[in-house]
């Protein structure tokens, strides 16, 4: 157990000082000017007092490992930098936008695995018929589509030609609705954005979950079980299911973490304000500092999603549990 | 097994031999785009925005260039890309699982720790970062995918190298007092070669998607146009607000997805094939079964 645990901090850890390294060493080895690299294109327009404030913040004119330090302290304050882009520190602006991600991919992260595992258990039942040929050849297809284009789809569909959705963002602009009418139109602009990142997170759960059931369905305790005599139903609940849903379990704790970061692409169709969203502005923009910043928060998230998938596996598995035990 | 061997095989199963069809059709359309395609897609040859007509079977984009001419040329840059990259991640995965399978001890567990590291760190942002940092040209592309896919299939042919390291053949090569070097060139890698080959098409299919994803975030090589790049423009000028969507937004969605669908039919059918222990779960329902690949697929 505490070898299990041990591993896991040491590959964690390795993520994140991997993560740490490639954000400190790209803008100084990058060929261009390291100021304008570290600070964003945006540095151009300071004056020469403030490029010097810049220089001193980051330690350039001190050798790279005393810079390395600086901007190790400066991140365990907290202190993410700052972007000249938006006059602001980048804490302030990825604290703004981090709830929106949450709600879109925290959402789609339940319903997909709702959907995911009522339907990949069913399909497996019916296994060949048509119900559940006509269900993989759709999640195939699924699996095998640009998530911005099905996005970019229903938008052209829902959006500008039904007028069901509205088109982008997450607030209508200038209403200033409080209360419940806030809410609904927050949820009236989440639908659509919400119904692509499920759609294309369902198809590898769904998948996942069908293939194990099957898997579980040939094992010799449920031929076992069969031949008890036990009703079919508590068959499926009490033996097949259990076991089945393990490998979603990992998926779905696997996918956590990375549709935070996969959401990328589908904030940016809608202009969602999430972290996807504000990567693409700081992509567009060459505001360096949020660039970085985003990367790291995004990858801090996925380590704690890989972290809570380790804690609740042992709770669905007993088996796990007692390997750990001994 | 011959390759001709392996595209028989693969024909026989109608999965596959779906996905060889579709690819044919796109590995012609990539040779003789410039025979194909009516126009050259960097000229402006008409006015922009203009809805399908004869001349123009899918319309122009906003600066008056031919849209099915982008398509046919950017099933070439597309497909590049894809093989290139997958080609370098697959090299660079070889080496790593033959390696860490053939030496085993603290070899095969710093090589195998570094592949679940790799594995964790958001695949997607990092590449952003890198192309941001890097600027967008297609070498630039190409080589930050490549080298940021290797690590799932390394994994995967590590674990053939532990079983072909104590066949016969092997071990009297050992015996023999051949030099570990020759060992594994002449003797391991021939025998994970068609596992590399599968997992190689399988990458092609993965790494289309990355990159029209990049490409999407303006992220692409603007001399190269992608398809990719074609959505990108769409994008910013709104084109799926309007009718346009039609000529211009669902072509190129559709040629990535079937694209994307037909290396990983082959692949997944050609794993099959080679490892028959996976289809004792019923015909083509392994398949998809493979959490590696989704995690990257999710881009």
């Amino acid at each position: 157990m505490l070898r299990f645990w041990g591993n896991k901090l040491l590959q964690y850890g390795l993520v994140l000082l991997i993560t740490l390294v490639i954000n400190f060493s790209l803008p100084r080895l990058m060929p261009g000017s390291p100021l304008e690299l570290l600070a964003g294109e945006d540095v151009g327009r300071l004056t020469t007092e403030e490029r010097q404030e810049v220089m001193s913040r980051h330690g350039l004119d001190q050798p790279v490992h005393k810079q390395f330090i600086i901007y190790l302290g400066q991140l365990g304050q907290g202190d993410l930098g700052y972007s000249y882009r938006q006059n602001r520190p980048v804490s302030t602006i990825i604290w703004e936008r981090l709830p929106w991600t949450l709600l879109l991919t925290g959402s789609a992260l339940v319903l997909s695995s709702i959907i995911g595992v009522i339907f990949g258990p069913l399909a497996a039942w019916r296994r060949g018929r048509f119900s559940d040929v006509g269900s993989m050849s759709l999640f195939i297809f699924l699996d095998s589509m640009p998530s911005f284009w099905l996005g970019m789809i229903l938008v052209a569909l829902f959006g500008a030609r039904l007028r069901w959705f509205p088109v982008f963002g997450a607030r209508t602009p200038f209403a200033d609705y409080t209360g419940w009418a806030a809410l609904v139109d927050v949820l009236h602009h989440l639908a659509l954005p919400l119904l692509t990142l499920t759609l294309v997170t369902i198809a590898g759960l769904f998948l996942i979950i069908r293939y194990s059931t099957l898997e579980t369905l040939g094992e010799q305790y449920i031929t076992v079980a069969r031949a008890k005599g036990l009703p079919e139903r508590l068959i499926i609940f009490r033996h097949v299911l259990r076991n089945a849903m393990l490998p979603g379990i990992t998926v779905f704790m696997l996918s956590l973490g990375y549709v935070v970061s996969g959401t990328t692409v589908i904030e940016t169709v809608f202009a969602w304000p999430g972290l996807g969203r504000l990567m693409f502005e700081a992509v567009m923009q060459r505001d360096y500092p949020v660039l970085q910043a985003t990367f790291m928060i995004v990858t801090v998230c996925v380590i704690i999603a890989n972290f809570v998938a380790d804690l609740l596996y042992p709770l669905a598995d007993p088996r796990v549990r007692a390997e750990g035990g001994q | 097994m011959s390759p001709k061997g392996m595209l028989k095989a693969i024909m026989k199963n109608k999965t596959g031999r779906i996905g060889i069809i579709l690819l044919a059709l796109i590995i012609f359309t990539a040779i003789f785009a410039p025979w194909l395609a009516p126009f050259d897609p960097y000229e402006r040859v008409a006015r922009p925005f203009q809805h399908p007509s004869a001349s123009h079977l899918l319309g122009t984009n906003d600066i008056g260039q031919d849209i099915i001419s982008e398509m046919i040329w950017g099933t070439r840059i597309s497909l590049s890309i894809g093989i290139i990259a997958a080609a370098i991640a697959i090299i660079l995965g070889t080496a790593i699982g033959i390696l860490s399978g053939y030496y085993r001890r603290w070899l095969d567990t710093i090589l195998m720790r570094f592949v679940d590291v790799v594995l964790v760190i958001p695949f997607l942002p990092l590449m952003i970062l890198l192309a941001a940092y890097l600027g967008p040209q297609l070498t630039n592309i190409i080589i930050v995918i490549g080298i940021l896919t290797w690590a799932g299939p390394a994994r995967v042919i590590r674990s053939q190298v532990l079983s072909i390291r104590e066949l016969g053949y092997v071990q009297a090569a050992r015996s023999l007092g051949g030099t570990d070097f020759k060992i594994m060139v002449r003797h391991i890698l021939p025998g994970v070669m068609p596992i590399a080959l599968a997992q190689f098409i399988r990458a092609v299919s993965t790494v289309i998607l990355i990159e029209s994803s990049l490409a999407f975030l303006g992220l692409g090589d603007p001399t190269a146009k992608s398809w990719g790049t074609v959505l990108y423009y769409a994008q910013t000028r709104g084109a799926f607000l309007t009718g346009a969507w039609v000529w211009w937004v669902l072509p190129p969605g559709l040629l990535i997805t079937f694209t994307v669908l037909a290396f990983a039919l082959t692949g997944y059918t050609l794993e099959e094939i080679l490892n028959p222990r996976l289809r004792s779960a019923g015909p083509h329902h392994r398949v998809f079964f493979d959490s590696e690949a989704m995690e990257k697929n999710r881009g």
